[in-house]
C-alpha cells in the first residue's frame, strides 16, 4: 500500500513536471487498502488477474515489477509493451496478468476465458480469477455478458467492483437504479457481498473468505468496496464536481491513515518502520525513474511494424 | 486618421495577378472617392485601379515594374472614421497569428480526457486560404479518338512509338480510340507486310520533323524572277549553285531584322547570335544541313569554296561534328528535283525554312514593250513558326529576298 | 461421396478437433442442437467437452476466447450469423487484433462467420463483414468459395497463431457440392484462377465467384474470354496474382456482395491502380451491393446484391471502353 501510494505520488509529479510522460495517468488514490485487499490473496504464477486503471497496489502484490511500471509510462522500449501502449495498459498474458484495452468490462470475459481454458486442459487446480473496475465498468454490455458467461460456466471468478461514488464526473444516481450495486449479483445467479473500502481490516477479511471459496470451487462473485476516489479521474482532472460534504464525510477519510492507525493499534509496526519503508520505497522509485529515464523510446525505423505474429502472411509493402 | 489597406482587386475571371505600371498618387496626395491611383497590366488589358473612399494616400509598397497576386497590399490609404467604419473595417479581427495550445498539465478545469503532454506540439491556426491561381484544366473525356490509356502508352513507350504512328491503325475502342488490342493486332498484322529497317538517317529525319511539328507552321510563297540571277551565274567563276544566292540574300534580309529568326521559348523571345544559314543537301535515305556561318558578313564569291566543299562532305557524309551554335535559318533548293512549289518544314530548333523551286520560262506582260514577255521564274516559299511570325512578316521578307536576288553581283 | 460446402465446414472441424487436444468450439446451438446451419452435427457427442452452447453473448464470447487462447487453447467462435458479430467487434478488433502487436502474445482464435446473402433472409442474416475486419490490422480474413477451400482453409485456420475471421457463405452451404475434398493446393494468402481468359480480368470472393463464372460463360458465347480470379482471402490479399492477371488482359472488374463504400473491391482497384496502372487499357471497374441495408423481399434483394446479369453488364461496358 505504501509503495503503490508512493510511486503513484511520483507518476503525479512526473505528470506535472510536464516531463517525458507520454499520455495521461491515472491514479487510485483513496484504493489502495480495497485493492491491496485482494491483491494479497492472489498468487502470480497460478492465478489470472486483469487489473483496471487504480490497482497499483493490487498489481504490485500480484508480483508487477515497479520497472514494468515507469517503463510503460514513460514508453521505454524496454517495457512490457515496448511503447506500444501506455500508461495503465500494460500486462504479461503468459504470466497471467493480461494487458487491458481501455473498454470496460471486456476483461471480464478474458479472464474468464483463461480460468476456462486451464479446466478444459484439467490444469485449473485451485486457481482463481480477479477482476477488477469501477461502479461505472458495470453498466456496461461487456461486464453484463461477461459475468453471465462465467457464471452459466461456473468458474472461479472473483469480480471486485470499486465504487468510488463517481465514473469521471459521473456520480451514482446516473450510473445505475438499484439501491445497492451488490444486488446486481443476485440477477447474475452468483454471491455478493459488500464492504468499507477505506478499511483495510474489513476488505482483508471480506477478500481473504472470497477467494478462499473462490478456490475451493466456488462459482463467480461479486465485491462491491464503497470508498471515494481522493484524486481527479486522471491527472488532467481537478474533481471539482465531487461535493465538500462527500469529501468531509466518513467515505471520504484516506486508507492509508484508517490503516496507519489500524496497524499502530495492533502495535504491528512502529511509525518510524513506516515511515522507513517510505523512505526506502522513494529511493527504490527514485531509482526506477532515474533508470528508466536513460532508456530509449522506440526508433521507428527499426520496428517490425507488423500485427500478425504469422510473418508468411504479412504483405512486404506492409512493413517499414 | 485611420488606414486602411489597398489591395489587388480581382480584375477579371481567371485573373491571378497583373504588373504595377504606373503610380498615380503618389504619397502624401490628397484624392477623391473612385479616383484613379494606380495604372496596373494584366494580360488582357491594363486597367486602372480605384480609391475606395476620399482620403491621402500614406505608404506605396508596390513597385512599378513588379507584378502582384489578387489581394496583395499595395498601398496604405488614409480615410477619415466614418469611411473607416462604413468600409468595414472597424469590427476587430479575428486572429490568425500561431496560438499556443499548452499541454495541459496540472488539473485544468477544462482538461481534454486525452491531455497531450508532449511539449512539442506546437498548434497553428491557419488562416483559410481561398485558392487564387487556377488549377489543371480537366480534360472533357478521356475516351475518344485520341485517348491513349496508360497501357498503351507503356507499350508504345517500349516500342519507341509515338502518336503520330499510331494514325493508320483503326480503332475499335470507345469513340474510336486505339484500344491495346487493336495495337497489339496491327503490329502483328505489320508482319505480314514486307518490312524493311528504317536506317537511323531516317529516325532522325523522321524524329526531327515530328518534333518540329509541334508548332503551328505557316507558308508563304512569292514568285521571283531568276534572270538576273541566271546571267550572273553564268558569268562567275567559281559558279555558286542557285541556292546559295538564296541563302546570301536571305543573310542580309535578316540582318537588317532579325526579330523575324528569334526563338519563342516560354514566354521569352531569343535572338540569333549570328546570322549562320544551313542548307539541305540530300544523302542517301535522307537530308543532311550543313551550316554557313556569319553570312551577312560574307560576300557571295568569298563562299563559293566553302558551301561546295560542304555539299562534297555532307554526300559523303564526312561533315566536321560542328558543336558550335545551330542555324537560325534554312534554304532547300528542291528546284532540283523539279519541284515547282512546296511547304518545307523548319528543323525543329529554328523558326524559318526558304525553299527555292525549279525555274520555268514563263510569259509575263511587259508595259515597256507592250506585249509577253519570256521570263524565267521561281516560286519561293517561305515555311516559319507562326507563333514568332505573322503572314505581313512573312510577305516582307519573302519580298525583300526576292528584292535582293534582282541585283545578283550585290550579294 | 460427394460432399456439401456445409459438410466440408463439419470434417474440418471434426478433424480439428480429433487431431488438436486444444481445439474447442463455442457457440449458440452448436452443442447437442449441432448448430443453425449443422455445422457441428454430432461433433458434441463425438468430442465430449469440446462443444459448447453459449449464451447469446458475442461480446463475452470472443472475450472468453481470446482469454482461452492466452492459455494455450485454440478456440473456434461459431457466431450463428455473421451480422451479430457487431455484439463482440471491440473485443474481435480492440482486444484480439491487438494482442501480438502490444504484449508479443499471439491470439489463435479462429471466428466462423455465416455471411451473405440467401432469398428472404433480409438486413440482419444476409451481411458480409470482411471488410470493416480487414480495415483492422491483426486479423486475417478468410472467404472460402470452393468446398474444398471452406475445409483446407479452416483447418489451416485453426492452425494460425493469429486471429482468423472466417466468412463462410451461406448460400453456398447446401447449393455448392464437390466429389471429393482433394488435396491441399493453395495457402491462405494465395489466390486462384478459377478461369483462364484473356479479354476482361474479373476478381471475386466468396459466393461471388460462381457468378462470376457464370458471367464469364455466357460471354463466351459472344467470343469473349474472361478470366476470373477467386481471393481466397482478402486479408491478406495476393495482390501479385491479381496483377498478373491484369497484365494478361488489361482491364478489370472487381465484384463483391458486400456495400459499396470501401471495402474489397475498393482496395483492390487501389492497389492495382498504385502498382499496375501502366497495364490498364481501361479504367478499374467495382461492381458492389447498393449503398442500402440488405432487403427482404426477393425481388428487392435480387436487385440489391451483383448477380449473373449485372456482372455481365458491367463487364460488357467494360470490354467496349
Amino acid at each position: 500500500m505504501v509503495l503503490a501510494r508512493t510511486l503513484e505520488e511520483k507518476l503525479a509529479h512526473l505528470y506535472r513536471a510536464g516531463g517525458r510522460l507520454v499520455g495521461g495517468v491515472y491514479l487510485g488514490k483513496g484504493q489502495e487498502a480495497y485493492s491491496a485487499a485482494m491483491g494479497v490473496q492472489l498468487q502470480k504464477g497460478k492465478d489470472a488477474f486483469g487489473p483496471f486503471i487504480r490497482d497499483q497496489a493490487a498489481r504490485l502484490l500480484f508480483g508487477e515489477s515497479i520497472l514494468d511500471v515507469f517503463r510503460t509510462y514513460f514508453g521505454s522500449v524496454l517495457g512490457p509493451m515496448r511503447a506500444r501502449d501506455g500508461n495503465v495498459h500494460r500486462g504479461r498474458p503468459k504470466e497471467g496478468m493480461p494487458a487491458m484495452i481501455s473498454h470496460i468490462g471486456s476483461m471480464v470475459g478474458v479472464i474468464t476465458g483463461m480460468l476456462f481454458s486451464r479446466r478444459l486442459q484439467g490444469t485449473l487446480g485451485d486457481a482463481v480469477g480477479a477482476v477488477t473496475l469501477g461502479e461505472g465498468g458495470t453498466s456496461t454490455g461487456a461486464f453484463h455478458e461477461g459475468l453471465n458467461l462465467a457464471a452459466v460456466e461456473k468458474l472461479p471468478l472473483i469480480v471486485a467492483v470499486t465504487n468510488n461514488q463517481y465514473s469521471y464526473s459521473t456520480p451514482n444516481n446516473r450510473q445505475f437504479a438499484c439501491k445497492h450495486l451488490v444486488d446486481r449479483a443476485i440477477g447474475y445467479g452468483v454471491d455478493g457481498y459488500s464492504v468499507d473500502g477505506t478499511d483495510l481490516a474489513a476488505s482483508l477479511v471480506v477478500f481473504r473468505k472470497a477467494v478462499q471459496r473462490a478456490r475451493e470451487g466456488h462459482g463467480p462473485q461479486l465485491i462491491v468496496g464503497s470508498l471515494l476516489r481522493l484524486t481527479g479521474h486522471g491527472e488532467h482532472d481537478d474533481s471539482s464536481y465531487i461535493p465538500d460534504a462527500l469529501r468531509q464525510s466518513a467515505m471520504g477519510r484516506d486508507c492509508m491513515k484508517v490503516a496507519d492507525a489500524f496497524v499502530q493499534e495492533h502495535g504491528w509496526a512502529s511509525p518510524a518502520e513506516v515511515e522507513g519503508w517510505r523512505a526506502d520505497y522513494r529511493l527504490q522509485i527514485e531509482a526506477a525513474v532515474s533508470q528508466v529515464m536513460k532508456e530509449p523510446g522506440p526508433d521507428p525505423f527499426k520496428e517490425s511494424w507488423r500485427a500478425l505474429s504469422s510473418a508468411t502472411l504479412t504483405e512486404g509493402q506492409w512493413e517499414a | 486618421m485611420p488606414t486602411i489597406p489597398i489591395l489587388m482587386p480581382q480584375l477579371g475571371e481567371s485573373i491571378a495577378e497583373a504588373t504595377m505600371v504606373r503610380v498615380l498618387a503618389l504619397p502624401g496626395t490628397i484624392v477623391e472617392a473612385n479616383q484613379d491611383i494606380f495604372e496596373v497590366e494584366t494580360n488582357k488589358a491594363t486597367m486602372g485601379i480605384i480609391a475606395p473612399a476620399a482620403g491621402v494616400m500614406g505608404q506605396v509598397h508596390a513597385q512599378v515594374g513588379s507584378s502582384y497576386a489578387v489581394g496583395a497590399n499595395l498601398a496604405t490609404f488614409e480615410v477619415s472614421h466614418e469611411d473607416y467604419l462604413v468600409l468595414g473595417f472597424g469590427e476587430t479581427k479575428p486572429e490568425t497569428g500561431p496560438t499556443q495550445v499548452a499541454a495541459s498539465n496540472g488539473g485544468s478545469k477544462d482538461g481534454v480526457h486525452f491531455a497531450v503532454n508532449d511539449a512539442d506540439t506546437i498548434y497553428q491556426r491557419q488562416p483559410t486560404v481561398e485558392p487564387v491561381v487556377g488549377g489543371l484544366p480537366v480534360p472533357a473525356g478521356a475516351a475518344g479518338a485520341s485517348y491513349i490509356s496508360p497501357r498503351m502508352r507503356a507499350r508504345m513507350a517500349e516500342l519507341g512509338l509515338n502518336a503520330a504512328d499510331l494514325a493508320g491503325v483503326a480503332g475499335t475502342g470507345a469513340g474510336g480510340r486505339v484500344t491495346v488490342e487493336d495495337f497489339e493486332q496491327f503490329l502483328r498484322s505489320l508482319e505480314q507486310h514486307r518490312m524493311t529497317p528504317a536506317s537511323p538517317m531516317r529516325m532522325a529525319v523522321a524524329d526531327a520533323m515530328r518534333r518540329s511539328c509541334t508548332r503551328p507552321l505557316a507558308t508563304v510563297g512569292a514568285s521571283v524572277v531568276l534572270d538576273p540571277m541566271l546571267a550572273h551565274r553564268k558569268r562567275a567563276n567559281p559558279k555558286p549553285g542557285p541556292a546559295l544566292y538564296a541563302i546570301r540574300a536571305l543573310a542580309i534580309a535578316l540582318s537588317e531584322n532579325t526579330a523575324m529568326a528569334g526563338r519563342l521559348v516560354g514566354t521569352r523571345i531569343v535572338h540569333p547570335q549570328a546570322i549562320d544559314i544551313g542548307f539541305a543537301v540530300e544523302v542517301d535515305d535522307g537530308v543532311l544541313v550543313p551550316t554557313l556561318r556569319e553570312v551577312d558578313k560574307t560576300p557571295l564569291a568569298t563562299i563559293v569554296d566553302r558551301y561546295n566543299k560542304l555539299v562534297d562532305q555532307a554526300r559523303n557524309r564526312r561533315l566536321p561534328k560542328d558543336s558550335s551554335r545551330p542555324g537560325i535559318a534554312t534554304v532547300t533548293n528542291f528546284g532540283t528535283f523539279g519541284i515547282v512549289w512546296a511547304t518545307p518544314i523548319p528543323l525543329p530548333e529554328q523558326n524559318l525554312v526558304l525553299g527555292l523551286g525549279a525555274g520555268t520560262k514563263s510569259p509575263v506582260w511587259s508595259d515597256e514593250v507592250n506585249q509577253f514577255i519570256p521570263v524565267t521564274m521561281a516560286e519561293l516559299t517561305l515555311s516559319f513558326d507562326h507563333r514568332i511570325l505573322d503572314g505581313g512578316g512573312a510577305g516582307r521578307l519573302l519580298a525583300r529576298v526576292g528584292q535582293l536576288l534582282q541585283q545578283p553581283e550585290k550579294l | 461421396m460427394s460432399l456439401t460446402y456445409l459438410e466440408a465446414i463439419r470434417e474440418a472441424q471434426y478433424e480439428a478437433l480429433r487431431s488438436d487436444p486444444s481445439v474447442f468450439i463455442y457457440g449458440q446451438d452448436v452443442g447437442q442442437f449441432g448448430g443453425a446451419f449443422k455445422a457441428t452435427k454430432n461433433l458434441s457427442k463425438e468430442f465430449p467437452g469440446r462443444v459448447f452452447d453459449s449464451p447469446i453473448s458475442e461480446d463475452a464470447m470472443v472475450g472468453m476466447a481470446i482469454g482461452a487462447a492466452i492459455e494455450g487453447s485454440r478456440p473456434i467462435i461459431e457466431m450463428q450469423f455473421a451480422d451479430f458479430s457487431t455484439v463482440g467487434f471491440n473485443q474481435i478488433v480492440n482486444q484480439a487484433a491487438t494482442m501480438y502487436w502490444r504484449t508479443n502474445t499471439s491470439c489463435p482464435i479462429t471466428i466462423r462467420l455465416p455471411s451473405g446473402g440467401t432469398a428472404g433472409s433480409g438486413p440482419f442474416h444476409s451481411q458480409s463483414m470482411e471488410a470493416i475486419y480487414a480495415h483492422y490490422p491483426g486479423l486475417v480474413i478468410v472467404t472460402p468459395a470452393t468446398v474444398e477451400d471452406a475445409y483446407w482453409m479452416l483447418l489451416e485456420s485453426i492452425q494460425l497463431d493469429d486471429p482468423v475471421i472466417f466468412c463462410e457463405h451461406k448460400f453456398l452451404y447446401y447449393h455448392l457440392k464437390a466429389e471429393s475434398l482433394g488435396d491441399k493446393e493453395l495457402p491462405i494468402g494465395k489466390a486462384r484462377i478459377a478461369r483462364p481468359g484473356r479479354h476482361a480480368t474479373v476478381v471475386a470472393y466468396s459466393a461471388m465467384v460462381h457468378e462470376a463464372i457464370r458471367a464469364a460463360e455466357e460471354l463466351q458465347q459472344d467470343g469473349y474470354q474472361i478470366e476470373v480470379v477467386d481471393l481466397r482471402s482478402v486479408k491478406p490479399i495476393d495482390t501479385d496474382t491479381i496483377l498478373a492477371s491484369v497484365a494478361r488482359t488489361g482491364r478489370l472488374l472487381c465484384v463483391g456482395e458486400a456495400f459499396p463504400w470501401g471495402g474489397v473491391t475498393a482496395e483492390v482497384i487501389a492497389r492495382v491502380t498504385a502498382e499496375g496502372f501502366h497495364l490498364l487499357d481501361a479504367p478499374p471497374q467495382r461492381l458492389n451491393s447498393k449503398d442500402t441495408p440488405i432487403p427482404y423481399h426477393v425481388n428487392l434483394w435480387k436487385a440489391h446484391r451483383p448477380t449473373v446479369a449485372s456482372i455481365i453488364d458491367s463487364l460488357r461496358s467494360l470490354l467496349r471502353y
